[in-house]
């Protein structure tokens, strides 16, 4: 175990963290399991891909969260907002067939063959951390999502529309009640989750290849994620996929076998050992 | 349970309440007309002699025991399980194991096959049934992947071929009841037992949901907790129903390997169990006819509108409409239809 391990673990833990952090957010305000997350991420990073063609990289990643964005705002209008009524399971099945035309929409638009994305120029070299030589772009991926973390959790907790979106996370009713608009936080939430798909999408689409499949390959795990850490708990998703990323990583290197396995056995562990997730604060 | 966790189960506009009177007259009226079907559809292969069509309704035929399991569970709990193609799966793999690797007559291997498949939903079903909602959900995904991805790895390569896929291999001179390899895969020769399997496991399902079992079932559906304080054990006929939908989920594998001669990895993965669950879904689990019923338009769909790779572009939509706008499915729908026609008779 080198500290280049240690580092791709990092940056895979990154990747799951931004991805995982705005699935969280929707999960903990409408309980709604978003199966759609996976393609929203797919489809920020190969908007990624045509910009960055076009323009450039720094480009696409101010682009494509805005674009995301406001594909949550359309699905928070059309779904989430006149839908909320139903049940959570009958909603998170209608974002799974969502997921399934997102999917096919990509492949007609950009088809099926894997596109690559270059870094910019000034990230495409090496740099010397802890004695290794490393790539520039996945120090910047770590740097850029841990940067991002700090920022939301310093949001939530500071300003006031963190405090409504807590107040609306812990209980809908309770703080529709006590005068937060639900309607606009809800808003907030789900095109700001969306937006953090884009973006997670845009920081790996240089650093894996872009297929199809990309989103479901992550989608799981990321759900995986978000129940470890506990449902709602934004901090809980974010730690849990910093750890699963490098668990996952670490063990790849002793067993490659066993690391594949990693993430639906922590799940497994969790939710019967603690069925609310790690950070879970509502035990039932 | 805390008092948001009724929004995470299934009631009302999903699954409608019915009041069912346990009347032995019924059950014997349902068992004949399970019969009737069951003899009229051994007719099928003489009347739809086109290969083609007679394999893809065999192929549904086969894939409806799949969602006519994720069906009972869904209609009689409340829960919608993404891990059934688990033990569709793993049974498939099972008979081709026991007959290639094994050397085992077909007989043999297939009554392993569903053996090993229940097998695997009751080792599922103890640690999953406890679950409710997204809990469920979650875990009988997790669970089914990571069967997925150990079928794959390189190390598995003698059991399940790994990415390749398993091809069965018999020695010369076996047979299943009679017929040789060659009519295995002969759609009209292999239906009856592809068929009386769907009707009669239909059948077992349809009498267990109308006995005092099924009962207690919705009970626990409706209201957990009331029935645990009831007196009532909630774990066990949790278990016992996802093992015996697990079994029909089994047979149907079983059956499936046999018919395919090939099993391929995807049997596992995240797209089959996901299209059972909107075939099913799509179908509606009102009544034990709705998965059915979803199975074979799906299998239709894939045959007929799958241009270009379309078809999930197709079953996402279908699966948002349905979903949106009548929540009981096709079935569900043609219900309310039926219950409003006769309502204004009566007036």
């Amino acid at each position: 175990m080198n500290a280049a391990q240690v580092l791709n673990g990092l940056a895979l833990g990154s990747l799951l963290m931004v991805l995982s952090s705005g699935l969280a957010m929707i999960y903990g305000l409408r309980g709604v399991a978003n199966f759609a997350h996976g393609a929203l991420y797919m489809s920020g990073a190969y908007i990624a891909y045509s910009v960055s063609d076009r323009m450039s990289f720094g480009a696409a990643i101010v682009i494509v969260p805005l674009a995301l964005a406001v594909i949550g705002v359309v699905l928070e209008l059309c779904f989430f907002r006149p839908l909320q009524h139903r049940s959570h399971i009958e909603l998170g099945l209608i974002t799974f067939g969502l997921a399934l035309i997102v999917e096919r929409v990509v492949i007609l638009v950009w088809g099926e063959k894997t596109l690559r994305v270059v870094p910019p120029e000034f990230l495409q070299g090496t740099s010397t951390v802890f004695g290794v030589e490393y790539p520039s772009y996945r120090l910047a991926i770590i740097v850029i999502a841990l940067a991002l973390a700090a920022g939301l959790i310093l949001w939530l907790r500071l300003s006031t529309v963190g405090l409504h979106i807590r107040a609306a996370s812990q209980d809908i009713e309770t703080a529709s009640i006590m005068g937060i608009n639900v309607d606009k936080v809800s808003l907030i939430v789900v095109s700001l989750g969306s937006a953090l798909a884009g973006l997670a999408g845009t920081l790996a689409a240089p650093y894996i290849a872009l297929d199809p499949g990309m989103g479901n390959a992550f989608l799981i795990t990321v759900l995986i994620v978000v129940v470890v850490g506990g449902i709602g708990s934004i901090a809980g998703a974010m730690i849990a996929g910093m750890g699963l990323g490098l668990i996952q990583t670490l063990s790849t290197v002793w067993s490659p076998s066993f690391a594949v396995l990693v993430p639906y056995l922590a799940l497994t562990i969790v939710l019967l050992w603690r069925p609310t997730g790690l950070a879970g604060k509502r035990i039932s | 349970m805390t008092t948001t966790a009724p929004a995470d189960d299934i009631t009302g506009e999903m699954v409608e309440p019915v009041v069912i009177k346990r009347r032995p007259g019924r059950m014997l009226f349902g068992l004949g007309v399970g019969i009737a079907v069951l003899l009229v559809g051994l007719a099928i292969p003489y009347v739809l002699t086109d290969t083609y069509r007679m394999s893809l309704v065999l192929d549904a035929t086969i894939l409806s025991m799949l969602a006519l399991g994720i069906g009972f569970l869904a209609r009689h709990l409340g829960m919608i399980s993404l891990g059934h193609g688990a033990f569709f799966g793993v049974s498939a793999y099972a008979v081709g194991v026991g007959i290639t690797n094994w050397g085992w007559s077909p007989l043999t291997a297939v009554g392993f096959g569903i053996l090993v498949g229940s097998a695997t939903a009751l080792l599922m079903g103890v640690l999953v049934v406890r679950a409710s909602g997204f809990g469920f959900l979650m875990l009988t995904l997790a669970l089914s992947q990571a069967l997925y991805q150990l079928s794959v790895q390189i190390s598995a390569r003698p059991w399940t071929g790994a990415h390749d896929g398993k091809l069965i291999a018999y020695e010369p001179d076996m047979t299943f009841l009679g017929l040789t390899q060659a009519d295995l895969i002969n759609p009209g020769l292999y239906w009856p037992f592809a068929w009386s399997a769907l009707v009669i496991s239909g059948i077992v399902l349809w009498m267990v949901g109308r006995s005092k079992f099924g009962t207690t079932l919705e009970g626990i559906r409706e209201n957990e907790e009331r029935m645990r304080f009831s007196g009532y054990n909630t774990f066990l006929p949790r278990l016992v129903a996802f093992v015996l939908s697990g079994a029909v989920a089994s047979l149907g594998g079983a059956l499936f390997a046999l018919n395919a001669g090939y099993i391929s990895p995807q049997i596992l993965g995240f797209t089959q169990a996901g299209d059972s669950l909107i075939a099913a879904l799509i179908g509606g689990f009102g009544i034990i006819l709705g998965p059915v019923l979803g199975t074979f338009l799906f299998v239709y769909a894939q045959a007929n509108f799958n241009f270009g790779g379309n078809l999930h572009l197709l079953t996402g939509i279908a699966l948002i409409v349905v979903l949106v706008f009548m929540p009981g499915g096709i079935t569900g729908a043609l219900q309310k239809l039926s219950r409003r026609i006769r309502g204004k008779e009566r007036r």
